[in-house]
């Protein structure tokens, strides 16, 4: 078997831009034990840490899917939208509607695909831009959800708050549902054949095609499972909070995106891996828990997490520049 | 005799050591037309991008009315000097309208740079009114049919005060109808004693519009006649005659052709949708066979082949293999059904850049490797002996394919079909950019495919000496139509020429040629 680092697309000699995240995350992580040595003991700790992964969990799956559709050349802003609209329509269900738990919950993950597919559609087969296609369906969903749930739906039954609050090993259910779906898309885009056509697709839509690789049934395929994974991180994440609110996906597919920049996607297509998606979103999550540690105002949050996203995007271009010559 | 408008002597120009343009001079006059012909490469779009300002010359020097000099620096000095360039692509701006496109750059402005419209649409109206009557100032130019784009941008050399202008291939893209009306309107320019360059690979074209005529071959003046005292005949040679140029060794003894492996039976675009539309093609390949499919730039070969290989879905196609009616509607389908397509251009359409060499070379035919699971150590073993065997050179399979010589990358890409293994392989423009090393080891991959029992070999190329050593059989193709099919012994440069540049139609042609011409 081929070591990992030949899984992606192989491109250069230096640091893949995932072990350079690594790197930057490391170094991160020991500059803040060394100026703060006071609030590194409030970080590291295991209770801090299962809280880090506990809140990533729903960004980390969503950044899953959004890493293979990035790999195959496009990506999904409407995601954020759809696990709002699938935990609202999924409690409704239950709640509302009185349907026994499971029901609900395939009923939710089955709508979180057909919608995915539906972005797919119109992205594959009417070729409206994918930019376009799931903003109108970030709209559209985002609507949904308000109009079904309100602001949200609350105290919903606790066989399905198990769902999402019971622990193993110290952390909490949406963590492992993380850590399975991490290891099945590893897996899936590192081993099989099926999803290494992402990478062809991404690299060069017209050459796929013409080498015979189904580029209009991968793209409504990606988009369906990019659905189903929102519609899944929306109902883990009800589940976790026992309420389904209309507005917890707002801007959540921007970070997915980050992440996956972070984690060395390109929006050009034909690179990424699972791994490092799952470490963009770990390092944002990082990041995010040394600022609220260190009570920087919020506001600092987006300008210092903007700032770290050009700057690791603008070194690796320029270093991948000068091997180019 | 009156003096030339346009004189340039002694043009030369070569890149990275090959010499497209071998000292060749030109000249126009004012009120005429001069054709210039060539078969593609001889050195004209060269020659004119110089006299553009588009590219700098190596020696030479150009004289314009009073002007003299070694060149222009850029593309603007040319345009005040008097040179308006209609270029084969067109360099308009399609969601803007007409009169915005006559005067991009140079709208005539009120106070603080504001732009006076109304003036604007004044101006355009009055110069439409010359060349295009029917143009409305406030259209859309991606609403105009392709000759009235056309009309609109000579209209915008001419309001640069153009007194040379350049037209190269006007009509590869105008209907009959069109041409007509192209052709009235360059009459009536050359009465107003603008100097015509037309640049056409349409012998009958040439005959019916231009007074004079230059011939270029590979990079070289071959002749200057007035065209009302020359023929077909004479250019075709005058354009093909080999003279010094060592052509290839022909194909050694050809083994005899095996049964039908492919017959398209017809390949038909619906009409008024593409152009070239492709019209009731039909074709046979046998086993064992190479067969050539010639032709200018535009006639349809390529999408020919593209529909043989599923990717125009548009088209009505009714094609079998080995006597087994095929279903083609897509790239997959195609393969599946024993076909293989390697692309004409392999950068744009053909390779992976980013990605390695064994990737590349595996993407046809990833099942290979496992219908679920991944083989990766077979799909390197396969990179290693296919890199060994084609001799492709680069560091590992693990590099990327983007920095390879273009003849590398043709080798990966014929790596990738050979690993496919189609029954048929159709090759666009196999050598094209590949040096002449790489070219050899090419030709000599696609006859030992061909010979392999139960294989065949589609080739379209525009490098006739290319066509002419390697094909068994030729198929020249003209305006979406097949023209003719030629045998080996009866293949030549001018016998493809002549059934390529030839159009059917009453054109004013001398009548000693005119039974010569299908």
């Amino acid at each position: 078997m081929s070591p990992p680092a030949a899984n992606a697309s192989p491109r250069r000699v230096g640091l893949s831009r995932e072990s350079g995240l690594l790197l930057l995350l490391v170094v991160t992580v020991v500059l803040f034990r060394l100026l703060f040595p006071v609030s590194w003991q409030q970080f590291a700790t295991f209770d801090n840490f299962a809280s880090v992964v506990r809140n990533m969990a729903f960004e980390g799956i969503l950044a899953l899917g959004m890493m293979l559709l990035m790999i195959g050349g496009t990506f999904d802003l409407s995601v954020g939208a759809l696990a709002s609209m699938v935990g609202v329509v999924t409690g409704w269900l239950m709640k509302e509607a009185g349907w026994p738990v499971p029901f609900a919950v395939a009923t939710g993950i089955a709508l979180g695909a057909a919608s995915g597919f539906a972005n797919g559609v119109v992205v594959a087969k009417v070729r409206v831009n994918a930019l376009i296609t799931t903003l109108g369906t970030m709209g559209i969903f985002s609507g949904v959800a308000l109009l079904i749930g309100g602001p949200g739906i609350t105290f919903l039954p606790p066989s399905f708050a198990r769902l999402g609050q019971s622990e193993w090993l110290g952390l909490q259910a949406p963590v492992w549902l993380l850590a399975v779906l991490a290891l099945g898309a590893h897996v899936a885009l590192a081993h099989t054949r099926f999803f290494r056509q992402f990478y062809y697709l991404g690299s060069n839509p017209k050459a796929a095609y013409l080498s015979g690789i189904p580029v209009e049934r991968l793209q409504m395929l990606g988009f369906a499972l990019m659905g189903l994974l929102a519609g899944l991180a929306g109902i883990v994440y009800a589940a976790r909070v026992a309420t389904a609110s209309s507005t917890i996906g707002v801007g959540k597919e921007l970070g997915a995106i980050t992440a996956c920049i972070l984690g060395g996607a390109s929006l050009q297509g034909g690179r990424g891996t699972a791994w490092g998606a799952l470490l963009g979103v770990l390092f944002v999550a990082l990041l995010q828990n040394m600022l609220l540690i260190k009570q920087v105002r919020p506001e600092w949050q987006g300008i210092i997490l903007g700032a770290v996203l050009v700057f690791a995007v603008g070194v690796d271009s320029l270093l991948n520049r000068k091997q180019s010559r | 005799m009156d003096a030339p408008l346009l004189q340039m002597r002694g043009m030369r120009k070569s890149y990275g050591g090959v010499e497209v343009l071998k000292s060749v001079d030109f000249e126009v006059r004012a009120g005429e037309v001069h054709a210039l012909c060539g078969e593609n490469g001889a050195g004209k779009s060269t020659l004119m991008n110089l006299l553009a300002g588009v590219v700098a010359p190596d020696g030479g020097e150009i004289t314009l009315g009073n002007t003299r000099c070694a060149a222009f620096a850029h593309a603007h000095a040319a345009q005040t000097a008097g040179v308006g360039m209609v270029f084969q692509e067109r360099s308009l701006f399609a969601p803007l309208t007409v009169a915005e496109n006559i005067y991009a750059g140079r709208q005539p402005t009120r106070s603080w740079g504001v732009i006076d419209h109304a003036q604007m649409i004044r101006n355009a109206e009055r110069l439409l009114a010359e060349t295009a009557p029917d143009i409305s100032p406030r259209e859309r130019l991606q609403d105009l049919s392709p000759a009235h784009q056309q009309m609109v941008e000579i209209t915008k050399a001419l309001s640069l005060d153009a007194r040379i202008l350049i037209l190269d291939e006007p009509t590869a893209a105008l209907t009959e109808t069109e041409t007509t009306r192209l052709f009235d309107l360059l009459r009536r320019l050359r009465s107003r004693e603008v100097g015509i360059v037309y640049i056409s690979h349409r012998l009958e074209e040439v005959f019916q519009i231009s007074d004079r005529v230059t011939v270029l071959k590979d990079g070289a003046w071959q002749a200057t006649l007035p065209t009302h005292h020359t023929t077909p005949d004479e250019l075709i040679r005058l354009m093909v005659g080999r003279g010094l140029a060592p052509s290839p060794p022909p194909r050694a003894n050809t083994v005899p052709a095996g049964p039908p492996l492919l017959e398209v039976r017809r390949i038909s675009d619906p009409p008024g949708l593409a152009s070239p539309c492709l019209q009731e093609i039909s074709f046979q390949v046998r086993e064992g066979e190479i067969i050539g499919l010639a032709g200018l730039a535009g006639a349809g070969r390529t999408e020919t082949a593209l529909t043989l290989f599923g990717a125009r879905r548009s088209a009505q196609v009714l094609v079998e293999m080995a006597g087994q009616p095929v279903s083609l509607r897509s790239p997959s389908e195609a393969i599946d059904a024993g076909l293989g397509y390697v692309s004409e251009d392999r950068k744009e359409s053909g390779l992976f850049l980013d990605m390695s060499l064994r990737r590349n070379v595996s993407a046809a035919s990833l099942t290979r490797f496992g219908r679920w699971w991944f083989d990766d150590a077979g799909e390197k073993r396969v990179a290693e002996e296919r890199r060994t065997s084609l001799r492709i050179a680069c560091r590992d399979v693990e590099q990327d394919t983007a920095h390879l010589s273009g003849g590398n990358q043709q080798k990966v890409l014929l790596a990738r079909w050979l690993q496919v293994d189609p029954r048929i392989l159709i090759v666009d423009e196999p050598t094209r950019g590949v040096d002449v090393g790489a070219k050899a080891e090419v030709h000599r991959l696609l006859r030992d495919f061909a010979a392999r029992p139960g294989h065949a070999v589609l080739v379209i190329s525009s490098d006739l000496p290319e066509i002419l050593s390697l094909a068994d059989r030729i198929y020249v193709m003209r305006a979406g139509c097949i023209a003719g099919e030629l045998s080996r012994a009866e293949a030549s440069e001018e016998a493809v020429m002549r059934l390529a540049a030839a159009r059917q139609s009453p054109a004013p042609l001398p009548s000693s040629s005119q039974d010569r011409l299908a």
